[in-house]
C-alpha cells in the first residue's frame, strides 16, 4: 500500500509553520526530526511516517487556533488519541500538522445522577470506569487497548470491545461532545440528554475516523456494574458445532456478556504463551459471560450449558475468579501470543452474518495455504466480528505484500458472505481501497459529499477512509475556497 | 397536490429525476400517521411509499431483520413476536396524537421521527438499531449505507442521521435493524400519588440500579416501573424492585400504562400546545417547578417529559438552560410554522445543517421547511 504524498509546497516551508504553530501553542509543539520519530505511526505498524510537526494542546482554544491556522494555509491535519489505531486511522502526513489531544487528559464532572461522566478527550478508556467504580459504576466500551487508548479516539474509530452484543459501541454509550470543525470553530452536540435537538450530527460524528471535526469534550454514559458474573468454556471438536452453539444460544433469548471463539492454531499459541488451560484437544473453544442479577446469570448459565451440551461441548465453569480471570487472560493474551510465532502480525476485523462462520473458516484455512501464511482466528461469536490474526515477517521477501493480499482476500470474503469490511477497528488506510468492494460509486459518493459538509477543502485526515478523494462539488459548480490556491498566502509569516 | 405512489425504488428514482427537471418538491409519506408532525408543507407533489411493504429477510438467530421501509410497525412486531423477539426502541404509536387510527405507522415514520419508547431507557433509542438502509437521494441516486450486520464501523454512520431527519435527506426504501430477545415475562407496578422531587429520586435510584427496568415512568401522580425477564430473574427483580422502594407500597399495574405514556396517549385531547422535553434526568422536577404546566407526563427516568403549554418562550428557555430541548411535537400548523418544531440553530450549527442537507438533497425536494425553513 502506498502512503500518501506529501505536498512539497507544505513541507518546504516547514520551519516557518513550526515556528506560527509555537506562537499559538508555546510549550506543545514538537519539532525536531528525532522527536518526531515518536510519532511515527499507530498500531498499524507496518506503515511509518513522520509529520510535519506535531502539536499538542492543552485546551479547546488551542485546538481551535491549530485548526484555523491550518485552513488558513491548506494544511491537513491528522488528529491523534493514543496512536493505538489498528487501520493507521491516526498515522502522520509527511506534509500534515499531527494534532496529539493526549494532553487534554482530564476527567471535568462526574455526575452520576445524571449517570454521567464529561472528559477531555484524552482521557483513556479505563480512566473512565476507573473515576466511577468505586460507585458501582463503568464504561461499558472495553476496547482491547483501553488502558491506553483515549475516549477521543474510541469516538473517533466508534471502538468496540468484548461486551458490544449486549452493551453497544461507543456510539451508543455517547452522550454528547463539543467538537472543533475545520476552520476551528466548535460545536456542542448532544449533552446529559437524550437525543438529538434536530439532525443527529453527533451520530455521524461518532466513527468518522476523524475526517469530520476533532472531539474536544466527550459526555458519556455510565452502567451500573452487574452485580453477578459467571463465566463457562466450552470446548468444541467441530467448529461447525460452535458455530451451532452460538446460534442456539441467540434464539434461546439469551444475549450473553460476551462469547468469545477461539480456534484451535490460536488455543495452541495460548497455551504455549502463558497456559490458561484451554484443552489442546478442541477445534475451537468459546469463552461466554453472563452477567446481571444472580438469578439471571444462574439461569442464563445453565441455559448455555445445555446448548453447548446439545451442541457436543465439553462443559466447564470458572469456580474462582482467580479461574475466570484466567481464562479470559488467555483469550486477551491471543495477540502477544500470536506475536512470539512471527515478528510481525496483521489483525484483520471483519463482521459477517453469524451462520456463515463455518463456511468462512474453511475458507480460510485455504486461503492461508494459497498466501503460505500462519494465521489464526479470534472471534467477538455474538456479533460476528471476526479478528483473524495473519503472522509474517516484513524482512522476508514479499511476506508483507503476501500477508496484505491474504487479509484483504479475507475481507472481500466477509463482505461477499453478507458482512462488512471492519466491525471495530475502522477503515483507516489500511482498508480505503477494500471500500469499492463494499460500496458502490453511488454510495461512495454519498459519503464523500456528507464529508464535503463539513469540510470541503478536504484538511481533515486526508487518505483516511476513501480511496480516493474527490474535489467537493456543489451541485453545478466546484467548490473553491475564497478563490485561493493552496498555499498561496503562506510567505506572510 | 399531485399524489405520486412509488411501489418500487425504481419508481423513486424516475419520480426524483422528473422532480429535479421541473423543480418541484414531495411531500413524502408512508401511513401518513404523523403529518402533523414537524412545520407544516406546501408542497407539489405526495410521493407515497406506502406501497413498498414487506420483510426481506428475517434471520432471528442474527437479531438483525431487514424490511421495506412502508412496512407497519404492527407488522413487524408480529413477525418478531412470532420468534421471541421485539424492537428494542418500543416503538410508541404517535399517530393518533395526530388525529389518525391507531397502529397505522410505519417503519419509516417510526426512523424518521426516531419515534423511541419507554424501554429506550435500557435498549436505546431508533437510532441505535438503525444498521443500514437503502434510500434515493435529491440526485436521484439509489445508494445504501451501513451493513447487515450487528456491529460495523466500515464507513459513515449514516444510518444515525436519518433517524429524526424527518425525511428531509432522503427517501427511505429498505431499513435493516437490530432486534432484541423478548422475555417471557414483564411486570408493571405502580406507586401512587408521589410528590415530584421525590419520585424524581426514586426514578433515579432505580434507573442506576442493575436490575435493568425497561421502563421508568410519571404518570397521573403515580411512577411507574416495569421489569423483565424469565420466571426466577423476574422474581429476584421485583424482589430488587421492592428493597429499593423501601417504604413506598407497589401496586401491580396495567403494561398498557407504558403504552400510555410512550404514545403520548395523555395529550389526545390537549387543546395546548404539547411538547416534548429532553433534560437531565436530575433536573425533571425543577423543570416542572418553572414550567408549571397543566399537564406533563415523564418518561425514562425524568429524561423524557411530555407537557402541554403555550408559553413556548418559558419552555424552550427552561429546557435550554439545563443543557436540554424541547420539541414542539403537537401545535396548530400557523404556531408549528411560526415557532418552530425545533428550537433555533445557532449560526455555525445551522450553516453545517443546511451543508448536511446539500449533501444529500441538494435542491430541496425533500419536505423542505419540515425541520427548519429550508430544510
Amino acid at each position: 500500500m502506498e502512503l500518501p504524498k506529501a505536498n512539497p509546497d507544505i513541507v518546504a516551508h516547514r520551519r516557518d509553520i513550526i515556528a506560527a504553530l509555537r506562537t499559538l501553542v508555546p510549550d506543545g509543539v514538537v519539532g525536531e526530526e528525532a522527536e518526531l520519530a515518536a510519532f511515527d505511526g499507530d498500531a498499524l505498524t507496518a506503515y511509518r511516517q513522520k509529520p510535519l510537526a506535531c502539536v499538542l494542546p492543552r485546551s479547546k482554544d488551542e485546538v481551535s487556533a491549530v485548526l484555523a491556522f491550518s485552513a488558513a494555509h491548506n494544511i491537513p491535519i491528522v488528529p491523534r488519541g493514543a496512536g493505538t489505531s489498528l487501520s493507521g486511522g491516526a498515522l502522520p502526513r509527511g506534509d500534515g500538522i499531527l494534532l496529539s489531544l493526549t494532553r487534554m487528559n482530564r476527567i471535568l464532572e462526574v455526575d452520576l445522577e445524571n449517570r454521567c461522566v464529561v472528559a477531555e478527550p484524552g482521557v483513556t478508556n479505563l480512566a473512565i470506569t476507573q473515576a466511577v467504580e468505586a460507585h458501582g459504576f463503568y464504561y461499558a466500551p472495553d476496547p482491547s487497548s483501553q488502558i491506553a487508548c483515549t475516549i477521543g479516539g474510541n469516538i473517533a474509530e466508534n471502538s468496540g470491545g468484548l461486551h458490544c452484543l449486549k452493551y453497544g459501541l461507543t456510539t451508543n454509550n455517547l452522550l454528547g461532545v463539543e467538537i472543533a470543525l475545520v476552520g476551528g470553530e466548535r460545536l456542542v452536540l448532544g449533552g446529559k440528554v437524550p437525543g438529538a435537538d434536530g439532525l443527529d450530527i453527533l451520530g455521524v460524528v461518532a466513527g468518522s475516523e476523524g475526517l469530520l471535526g476533532v472531539v474536544v469534550e466527550a459526555t458519556v454514559r455510565m452502567l451500573p456494574k452487574p452485580p453477578a458474573t459467571r463465566t463457562l468454556l466450552a470446548a468444541f471438536r467441530k467448529v461447525p458445532d460452535a458455530g451451532q452453539c452460538v446460534a442456539d444460544i441467540i434464539a434461546a433469548g439469551i444475549v450473553p456478556a460476551a462469547m468469545e471463539f477461539m480456534d484451535k492454531r490460536c488455543i495452541e499459541a495460548v497455551e504455549a504463551h502463558c497456559a490458561p488451560g484451554y484443552p489442546l484437544e478442541a477445534e475451537g473453544v468459546l469463552i461466554i459471560d453472563a452477567d446481571g442479577v444472580p438469578a439471571e446469570v444462574d439461569h442464563q448459565i445453565a441455559r448455555i450449558g445445555e446448548i453447548a451440551r446439545r451442541n457436543f461441548a465439553t462443559v466447564r465453569e470458572a469456580t474462582s475468579e482467580a479461574e475466570r480471570a484466567r481464562l479470559w487472560a488467555g483469550r486477551k493474551a491471543a495477540f502477544p501470543a500470536m506475536g512470539r510465532l512471527a515478528p510481525d502480525m496483521l489483525c484483520m476485523d471483519g463482521t459477517i452474518p453469524r451462520r456463515m462462520l463455518p463456511q468462512v473458516l474453511t475458507r480460510m484455512s485455504e486461503m492461508a495455504e494459497e498466501y503460505r501464511l500462519g494465521f489464526c482466528n479470534v472471534f467477538h461469536a455474538g456479533d460476528g466480528n471476526l479478528h483473524p490474526l495473519i503472522i509474517f515477517d516484513m524482512m522476508k521477501g514479499d511476506e508483507l505484500a503476501r500477508a496484505e493480499a491474504f487479509g484483504a482476500a479475507i475481507l472481500k470474503l466477509c463482505v461477499e458472505v453478507g458482512g462488512v469490511l471492519t466491525g471495530e477497528h475502522g477503515v483507516g488506510l489500511e482498508k480505503r481501497e477494500l471500500m469499492p468492494t463494499m460500496f458502490n460509486e453511488a454510495d461512495l459518493a454519498q459519503q464523500q459529499r456528507l464529508k464535503c459538509a463539513f469540510d470541503a477543502d478536504g484538511l481533515l485526515n486526508p487518505g483516511k477512509v476513501f480511496p480516493t478523494l474527490s474535489a467537493c462539488v456543489e451541485e453545478g459548480h466546484m467548490h473553491v475556497k475564497g478563490g485561493r490556491l493552496p498555499f498561496a498566502n503562506l510567505p506572510r509569516f | 397536490m399531485k399524489r405520486i405512489s412509488a411501489i418500487t425504488e425504481a419508481d423513486i428514482v424516475e419520480a426524483v429525476h422528473n422532480a429535479r427537471a421541473k423543480r418541484t418538491a414531495f411531500e413524502i409519506v408512508s401511513a401518513g400517521s404523523k403529518r402533523g408532525y414537524g412545520r407544516p408543507l406546501s408542497c407539489e407533489n405526495l410521493l407515497d411509499v406506502g406501497s413498498l411493504r414487506g420483510i426481506v429477510a428475517y434471520q432471528p438467530e442474527e437479531l438483525i431483520i431487514t424490511v421495506l421501509s412502508g412496512t407497519p410497525v404492527d407488522e413487524l412486531d408480529m413477525a418478531l413476536a412470532e420468534k421471541g423477539q421485539r424492537l428494542g426502541f418500543d416503538p410508541p404509536d404517535l399517530g393518533p396524537l395526530f388525529g389518525a387510527k391507531p397502529a397505522i405507522g410505519t417503519i419509516a415514520g417510526a426512523v424518521s421521527t426516531n419515534a423511541s419508547g419507554p424501554a429506550r431507557v435500557r435498549y436505546g433509542a431508533v437510532r441505535d438499531q438503525l444498521l443500514g438502509f437503502r434510500a434515493v437521494n435529491g440526485l436521484g441516486e439509489a445508494f445504501k449505507a451501513g451493513g447487515k450486520v450487528v456491529k460495523n464501523v466500515t464507513g459513515f454512520d449514516i444510518p444515525k442521521l436519518v433517524c429524526g431527519a424527518f425525511g428531509t435527506l432522503c427517501v427511505l426504501t429498505e431499513l435493516t435493524l437490530r432486534v432484541f430477545p423478548k422475555p417471557s415475562r414483564d411486570q408493571t407496578f405502580v406507586i401512587r400519588d408521589m410528590e415530584p422531587r421525590e419520585g424524581f429520586a426514586l426514578l433515579r435510584k432505580v434507573w442506576a440500579n442493575p436490575l435493568d427496568a425497561t421502563g421508568l415512568g410519571y404518570y397521573a401522580n403515580s411512577i411507574v416501573l416495569r421489569v423483565e425477564g424469565e420466571e426466577e430473574p423476574l422474581a429476584e427483580k421485583v424482589r430488587i424492585l421492592k428493597r429499593l422502594c423501601g417504604r413506598h407500597i407497589l401496586e401491580g399495574a396495567d403494561s398498557e400504562t407504558f403504552r400510555t405514556i410512550g404514545d403520548a396517549g395523555a395529550f389526545l385531547s390537549s387543546d395546548e400546545d404539547v411538547w416534548r422535553l429532553s433534560i437531565p434526568p436530575s433536573q425533571a422536577a425543577g423543570v416542572l417547578d418553572r414550567i408549571r404546566a397543566s399537564l406533563w407526563v415523564a418518561d425514562c427516568a425524568g429524561a423524557v417529559l411530555w407537557l402541554a403549554s403555550n408559553n413556548h418562550v418559558l419552555v424552550r428557555d427552561v429546557a435550554k438552560a439545563v443543557g436540554g430541548h424541547a420539541t414542539l411535537v403537537k401545535a396548530d400548523a400557523a404556531r408549528r410554522a411560526s415557532l418552530g418544531v425545533f428550537a433555533a440553530e445557532d449560526e455555525v450549527r445551522a450553516q453545517l445543517t443546511r451543508s448536511v442537507k446539500a449533501a444529500f438533497d441538494p435542491l430541496r425536494l425533500f419536505n423542505p421547511g419540515r425541520m427548519w425553513d429550508g430544510v
